[in-house]
Parts: C-alpha cells; structure tokens; sequence
C-alpha cells in the first residue's frame, strides 16, 4: 500500500509539472469550469424564477444537489478525468505496452496516472457552493460530519461504473466515443432521479447506477428511511469493481499492441 | 480557365467524398459523439420539464405550456445538429501533430481541406436532422410549420452553422500557440449552450440580461432560429446583421491566425 501511495505521489507530482508547463492551457481549465459551475447554477436559478417547485423539491434543496454532484465532478475532474482520454489514445497508439509493463496493478497505472492541477483551484468554489446550499437545507452538525463519505461514496460509484465501462475500449478500433458516452452518463446523473420516470429509471437506478451518484446521498440527507438507497449504492459499487477486474483481465488478453 | 474552375471544383468534391468516408468509418463512435450528446440532451430536458409540468396541461410558464416546451426542444435538438457541429475537431490536432506540412506541398490549401471536409461533415448531419425531423413529424410529436418558414428556417439555420464554423476554425488554429485547443472549445460549447437559449428558452432568462445577449450573437445561434421555426420569427435582419458581422471579423481574425501562426510552425516530427 505505502509502495502504491509512493508511486501516486510521483503521479501527482509529474502531472502538475507538466500542466504547470504550459500556463495559458492551466489558466483557460480553471475558467472552463468555473463557467460550467455558473451556467449549471444560473440554469437551474432561471427556472426557479418561474415555478415554486421541481418534483418535491424547492430551490434550495435542488441547488444543494447539483453543488453535491459539482463537487464530484470537481473531485473526478482532479483525480480521474484525463487518464480516460489518455488511455483510448495509448490503446491507439499501443503506448499501452509500457504501462502493463510496470510492476503495479494495471487499472491502477492506466487510472490514477493523471492528477490535473487546475481542478484543485476551482475546490473552494465548488464547496463553498455545498456548504452555502447545505446551510440553506438546514443540514445538521452529524449530516455535514456524513457529507465526505457520502461524497466518497458516490465518487467512488462513478469512477467504478466507469472504469468498467471504458474496458470495453479493448475491444473497440477506436475508444474516443466511449469517453462521450461516459460523459452523457454524468449529464444524466446531474439531475435527480425523480425526474425520469419508467423502466429509463429502474435500468438508470440498478442495471447502470448513475442515478445513485447523487440522488442516493442526497435524498438520504433530506430523509433518512431512504437508506436503502446507500445499501443499493454499496452493492453496485462491490458488483462493478469484481466486474472490472474480470473484464479488465479478459481486455487485457485481446489487446494486441498497436506498437509492435 | 474553365479547365483550372473544374480542376479545383474536382478537388473539393474529391476531399467532400474522402471526408465522408472517414466520418462514417467508425459508426459507433460517430454515433457516440456526435448524435449522442444531442440525444441525451434532449432526453433530459424531455424528463426535467414533464416533471416540472407534472401533467398539468393548463400550466403555462413564460407563455409555454407543456407541448410548446417540447417543441422548443425538439427544434433546439435539430438546429443544434446543424448549425453547432464539430466537424472540425481534428484542426488543431494537424497542426500540434505537424501534419500540416502536407497542405504547404499540395495544391489544395488548409484552409480549403478543412472547409470541405466540414460541408460533408454538415451534409451528414442535415441528412440526419431531415430524418428525425420527419420521422417526428410522421409519429405526431410534431408540427411542422410551413414550407416558406421551413425555407427561411433552414436557410437561416445554414447561415449560422457557418459563423459556428468560422468560430470553430478559430479555436482549431489557436494550436500554433496552445498546447491544448480542446478546452478553448468546450468553453465555447458551454457558454453558447446557456447563453443561446439551448438549455432553457430565454424568456425565462431575466430581462436585463436578453437585452445584452441579443447585442451578442449567442442568442441567434439557438433560441431565435428555434422561434423562425416555431412560427414566431423575429429579430431576422438584426440576427443576420449581428452573425455576418461576427462571422467577417472571426474570419479575417482566422487569417492574420493563420498567416501569423505559419511562421512559427515548426513542422513536429519532420
């Protein structure tokens, strides 16, 4: 484990040298998604302006979900985000081949490689927003203390159904269109689940958990007898991670280096 | 003469059908890319305003009742398959991977590749918008308005996926200075998508805010072509104006660009 922790510090610290390298690119990130923060908030703002209610939900209640899922979106943006696009270009190219190559856990150097820097700027943006929005919810001092392993949690359910999903590059010529589908995967999960209705949100809610990500934490803070919902949380995330390891080992054994 | 015109209409067409072929070549992620971003978008705006409405077909918000809420949509998805493409991704990447070096040899400009590779890239995209468009329409989800506001629609709506592709080429040759250009087009992405009317009509935008949007030219990218095809066009000669003039400034920007940026090009790889 320390070895591990050894070697994602050496991650971190290459990525922010080579993000800090170039400034202009750094700098346009850092206001990529401040604008994505401010045209989430605003959007959602504008509509309020016009009806007291969405579903249950009043303003303020909405917000704070959106904030909860920004926040992921931030976290994932920092830790995992660029190694995705990275890995359906070194499958390309065959660069792949000096990865499995090193003595570490391939899923572990293919998705922790890249650390992006710019993200780590906009925090203070994204959780001053959380804890603006939860203050205004009225959370209690024991749901603020529950809020970093719910944000953990549904992080981690992300990041676990992607990871899964992004396997499936191995057997693709060309893996870019994954990485949009992963990204339309978040753009559902942006919204809570009572919006969608039917067998769309039962497969949303089981089958491909995205709705989880935020609907199950945050509805578990407004109500607590809506735990069951975090147990559903759990056994996806056991579920999808032995379902990576198995896909991943079966990809690894179709990749045929595109280098050699 | 005559003989040099078809030589060079000869290379277009030839480059029009080469682009074709490699836009189509992987259909999925054609498919994942391009349709469906479009798609997902549209189906979660379809779930969020159902449940703001809640079946209350009375309810009107800002003038739209349910079915005219829809309808925005719909027609938001079409002219954002036709007028916001993004055909022309792989610009920077020639210039950051070197691969411009071929354009200085051929008699066939960058300029003039990129240029017919995104009319096929928009002609994919038409074909595609005219089947959903009429596909809808054939399952009564909706009406289509007349054949002269579909004419001056769609003739509006080509007008503007040319100013996109002027803005686009700006972004693409920014590569002769930035490493990544991609982040300089989300942000362009993400700024139109919520100032232009896509994610929500901007009659529930607050008034001081329209008013200084529609000195810019976001607003005529989506909500007021949506409104041509709605039936209630306004703005149209202000809206021509305002896209011609951005779209003559961008593109003579994107010549001192590009005759700055050739100058420093250093052929990577070569």
């Amino acid at each position: 484990m320390k070895h591990y922790w050894n070697v994602y510090k050496k991650f971190v610290s290459t990525s922010v040298s080579v993000e800090t390298s170039f400034r202009t690119s750094f700098i346009l990130l850092i206001f990529m998604d401040l604008f994505f923060f401010l045209s989430t908030i605003g959007s959602v703002s504008f509509i309020y302006d016009h009806v007291t209610t969405i579903g249950p939900w009043q303003k303020n209640q909405l917000l704070f979900f959106l904030s909860f899922m920004l926040m992921i979106d931030n976290l994932h943006m920092m830790i995992f985000s660029q190694s995705f696009w990275e890995f359906s270009n070194h499958l390309k190219t065959g660069q792949l081949d000096y990865i499995i190559l090193k003595p570490l856990s391939t899923i572990f150097s293919v998705f922790f490689r890249h650390f992006r820097l710019s993200s780590l700027f906009n925090t203070p943006v994204f959780l001053g927003s959380l804890i603006y929005y939860g203050n205004q919810v009225g959370l209690s001092l024991t749901q603020w203390a529950l809020v970093p392993f719910l944000l953990a949690l549904g992080l981690a359910l992300l990041v676990v159904v992607e990871f899964t999903l992004t396997t499936s590059m191995f057997w693709l010529t060309d893996g870019m269109g994954i990485n949009f589908l992963r990204m339309q995967m978040q753009q559902l999960a942006r919204w809570p689940s009572f919006i969608y209705r039917g067998v769309i949100r039962k497969v949303l809610m089981s089958a491909l958990p995205v709705l989880l990500i935020g609907s199950g934490p945050v509805q578990f803070l407004f109500d607590t007898a809506q735990w069951p919902l975090l147990v559903g949380m759990l056994l996806c995330l056991v579920l999808f991670s032995f379902l990576l390891v198995v896909v991943w080992r079966q990809g690894l054994r179709r990749y045929d280096s595109a280098s050699s | 003469m005559p003989s040099e015109l078809n030589a060079n209409i000869q290379k277009w067409w030839i480059t029009i059908k080469v682009s074709w072929v490699k836009h189509t070549a992987y259909r999925l992620n054609f498919f994942l890319q391009i349709i469906g971003p479009s798609l997902v978008f549209f189906f979660v705006k379809y779930n969020l305003w159902s449940s703001i409405y809640a079946g209350d077909s009375a309810l009107t918000i800002k003038g739209f009742s349910f079915q005219q809420m829809i309808t925005y949509h719909m027609w938001a998805f079409i002219v954002a398959l036709v007028a916001q493409g993004h055909g022309s991704w792989n610009l920077s990447d020639d210039i950051r991977m070197g691969r411009i070096s071929s354009y200085l040899i051929y008699p066939f400009n960058f300029w003039e590749f990129h240029t017919a590779s995104w009319l096929s890239f928009q002609a994919i995209q038409i074909g595609i918008a005219s089947f959903t468009l009429f596909s809808v329409s054939f399952l009564g989800f909706l009406n289509l308005p007349s054949l002269e506001v579909m004419g001056v629609g769609i003739a509006y709506t080509l007008f503007i996926s040319l100013f996109w592709f002027t803005m686009q080429y700006f972004t693409g040759v920014l590569a002769f200075w930035l490493e990544e250009t991609w982040i300089l087009r989300v942000m362009l992405n993400i700024i139109t998508y919520f100032l232009s009317g896509a994610i929500i009509p901007l009659d529930l935008y607050p008034q001081w805010l329209v008013n200084v949007l529609n000195y810019t030219p976001f607003p005529y990218l989506t909500y007021y072509p949506i409104k041509i095809f709605m039936g209630q066009g306004s703005h149209l000669t202000q809206g021509l104006f305002i896209i011609l003039g951005w779209t003559l400034v961008f593109a003579y920007i994107n010549h001192r660009i590009w005759k700055k940026g050739i100058r420093l090009y250093t052929a990577a790889g070569m």
